[in-house]
């Protein structure tokens, strides 16, 4: 058992919210009925709705947990309640020391104030006392960036400048449990890579966290153990990994490798009116996870409602966090008939992927699939995949003792076929 | 380390213990509310001298030169009026701020915890700031009305302290009390300011208390003087115009109001606090 001590107890706790609607005008009902409606002054319904429910967790001194799951399963609440920003309709919250929460951080700024006296708001706003800010408050400027405009007053700022010294101040935080909520989808690519590097440094510092991020590579990054919640339920609690292909199974809440499409799915402008993409099954892979050089296979279900001929197609690879990383491409290679559905199989053969999260679009192409005007149907995340990584000894890269074999720094995609050659001189 | 223990619908007696842990944060906000309010203002502090000296005068002119009302004793019409604007002050602002203190920081308390009553607390000592140059403004007030007529304040003066803490905690345990009401009736924040301007009228801030009381007719004179922002204003007034006299019934009405509305208040609050998060 882990002799480490426990800091934060959550036992059996429930939120109950009040859902209050407006009533539905009694349309098929009697004379007396649509009257009483017409005179009652409280025209609505209410239904209790559990944000959580039963939820039990135990976390020790220097754990590192990751809360993941799809919106609206409650990881935000149970977050709100563990930093007592709403109480519990039942159960039971224990924790030793300190909490401090990095929740939307900027929280408290004050438009009309200047750096510096947001600086010392926010510290204070945040449970911080003068003298802790004092002693901290050029490490905060320095990290921020923010240089000779600390001031200026802050509306005057660009929104990444906010966003700099908003994380410098919450960064700079003590406290004993430390609470991140997606506050690293913020500022450029190189100010969040340094967001996350002291992000890191936080954790390596052996100090309890919670995260909460949709980023799964920051949770990878971040934490030693993860919770999955789904419909205000923990249906996960260990693993990294696993957590991170069951979030990525349930989160289109769909059954695993199976996806139906509607006009939700699709960029503006697509009107289904030639040829509609309607569902996509993963072939060979009951939980969309590869390896970095096993075959992806894919097949998907096309409704024809016009004759198109010469129709090929793009498959993209994006980030979890969207960017986009790769883009296969098929020249044509088949004719519709008006009226006609049918399977299209795909296969992609080596996708050389890095570890990491994948969501992947497909779009049909009339003509070549290079021109981006010929669109004719188009799915945004039509599916989601994981790569893995794995040992050299199943054909990976190699490991390093830190168990970490791809290293971020060496990108999102692995490139193949390269020969090297030593030409010696005399 | 210290623990803590959140429970559905807890006592929580960590409570009062907080406050005093996060009472840097009153000061820090009640010293943003005074930045912000002048940021950018070419007179900055200046207009806390000049409303309440415009309010005077506009105040002396009408009801001390137009409706000519007594002055009850031989205190200038304008010292009455601004002895008289102070208390009231307190009571009125206090009122307003608790009573929309849920409103007025829900985005800070939807993302942070601290004693929610921090806020409240912070703005109340904002105002307290603002009274004191008030009370700057009343002392040139009284030495020119000394040169110019002979006006000599009661030594009774001593004792404003408590007379300034009187109408304070009246109107902040009041707008405490009707802080949790401000989340599910809105109207309410429409209705209170629009009450304070009645209020001011009703209650004797522009005329004397003697003047009120002898123009309200004999058999509702208790129940008028029963107003507890009169007995406040009555006994701030007291303390500094030798000639004012102390109206007891009045004076026990504040009290008592005072009395019963801190803790209705502070529950009311609290109850409010819990669970206003989840209906904003």
């Amino acid at each position: 058992m882990d002799e480490r001590e426990t800091v934060l107890k959550i036992e059996n706790v429930g939120k109950k919210y009040i859902l209050r609607q407006k009533a539905p005008y009694p349309v098929g009902g009697t004379k007396s009925e649509r009257l009483k409606y017409n005179l009652s002054l409280n025209k609505t319904v209410s239904e209790d709705f559990w944000a959580l429910k039963g939820i039990n967790l135990e976390v020790k001194k220097g754990e590192r947990v990751g809360i993941v799951g799809r919106n609206g399963a409650g990881k935000s609440t149970l977050l709100k309640l563990i930093s007592r920003i709403t109480e519990p309709t039942e159960g039971r919250i224990e924790y030793e020391g300190t909490v401090a929460a990095m929740l939307e951080i900027g929280t408290g700024f004050n438009p009309e104030l200047t750096g510096r006296e947001n600086v010392y708001l926010n510290g204070a706003i945040l449970g911080m006392s003068r003298e802790e800010i004092d002693a901290k408050y050029d490490e905060i400027v320095d990290f921020s960036e923010i240089g000779r405009f600390i001031d200026t007053p802050v509306k005057k700022y660009s929104s990444g400048m906010m966003v700099r010294l908003a994380f410098a101040v919450a960064s700079t935080l003590n406290p004993d449990i430390l609470i991140i909520d997606e506050v690293l989808s913020v500022g450029d690519m190189r100010f969040r890579a340094k967001c996350l590097n002291r992000m890191s440094d936080i954790a390596n510092d052996g100090k309890t966290i919670l995260c909460v991020s949709h980023m799964m590579n920051v949770i990878r990054d971040l934490c030693d153990r993860a919770i999955v919640l789904e419909d205000g339920r923990i249906v996960h609690d260990g693993d990294v990994e696993e957590a991170i292909r069951l979030y990525n199974g349930k989160s289109e809440g769909f059954k695993a490798g199976h996806y139906e499409y509607s006009i939700k799915n699709r960029v503006k402008g697509y009107k289904c009116d030639r040829l509609v993409i309607k569902s996509l099954d993963i072939v060979g892979n009951t939980d969309s996870v590869y390896k970095w050089n096993e075959p992806i296979s894919f097949k998907f279900n096309v409704d024809a409602f016009t004759d198109e001929e010469n129709i090929g197609m793009r498959l993209r690879f994006l980030r979890d966090d969207g960017v986009p990383v790769a883009t296969a491409f098929i020249e044509p290679f088949a004719n519709f008939k008006s009226g006609s559905r049918g399977d299209v199989f795909v296969t992609v053969e080596k996708h050389n992927l890095a570890p990491g999260n994948y969501r992947c679009s497909i779009t049909l192409v009339k003509g070549r699939p290079y021109d981006i005007y010929n669109n004719i149907d188009s799915i945004n995340d039509a599916f989601f995949i994981t790569v893995l990584n794995v040992g050299s000894d199943e054909g990976g890269v190699v490991s390093d003792n830190a168990g970490r074999l791809w290293a971020d720094s060496w990108g999102r995609s692995r490139i193949t076929d390269v020969r090297a050659e030593l030409k010696q001189g005399d | 380390m210290a623990k803590t223990v959140i429970e559905a619908n807890g006592k929580n007696l960590q409570y009062w213990r907080d406050i005093w842990r996060y009472r840097g944060l009153a000061a820090i906000l009640a010293r943003r509310d005074i930045t912000v309010r002048y940021r950018q203002t070419f007179i900055g502090l200046g207009w806390s001298v000049i409303s309440p000296i415009i309010n005077m005068l506009l105040m002396s002119f009408v009801f001390g030169y137009v409706a000519d009302l007594s002055t009850d004793g031989q205190a200038p019409y304008t010292v009455m009026v601004y002895a008289g604007l102070i208390p009231w002050t307190l009571f009125s602002r206090n009122l307003q701020i608790a009573s929309a203190s849920f409103l007025t920081s829900a985005g800070l308390m939807k993302k942070i915890y601290f004693p929610r009553i921090i806020v409240p607390l912070g703005t109340s000592l904002a105002i307290f700031i603002d009274t004191l140059i008030s009370f700057g403004v009343l002392l040139i007030i009284m030495l020119i009305s000394f040169f110019n007529m002979g006006f000599v304040p009661s030594p009774r003066m001593l004792l404003l302290p408590l007379f300034v803490i009187i109408p304070s905690l009246l109107g902040f345990s009041t707008g405490l009390f009707l802080s949790p009401y401000n989340i599910k009736f809105r109207d309410l924040n429409q209705a209170i300011p629009f009450l304070i301007n009645i209020g001011q009228y009703v209650t004797p801030v522009a005329y004397s208390f003697a003047v009120a009381c002898a123009s309200v007719p004999e058999r509702f004179r208790f129940i008028y003087s029963l107003n507890p922002a009169a007995g406040a204003i009555n006994a701030f007034r007291w303390c500094i115009i030798p000639t004012n006299e102390f109206h007891m019934p009045s004076f026990i009405s504040s009290l008592v109001f005072t009395a019963v509305f801190l803790p209705l208040g502070i529950r009311n609050f609290r109850k409010g606090e819990r669970n206003f998060v989840d209906l904003v």
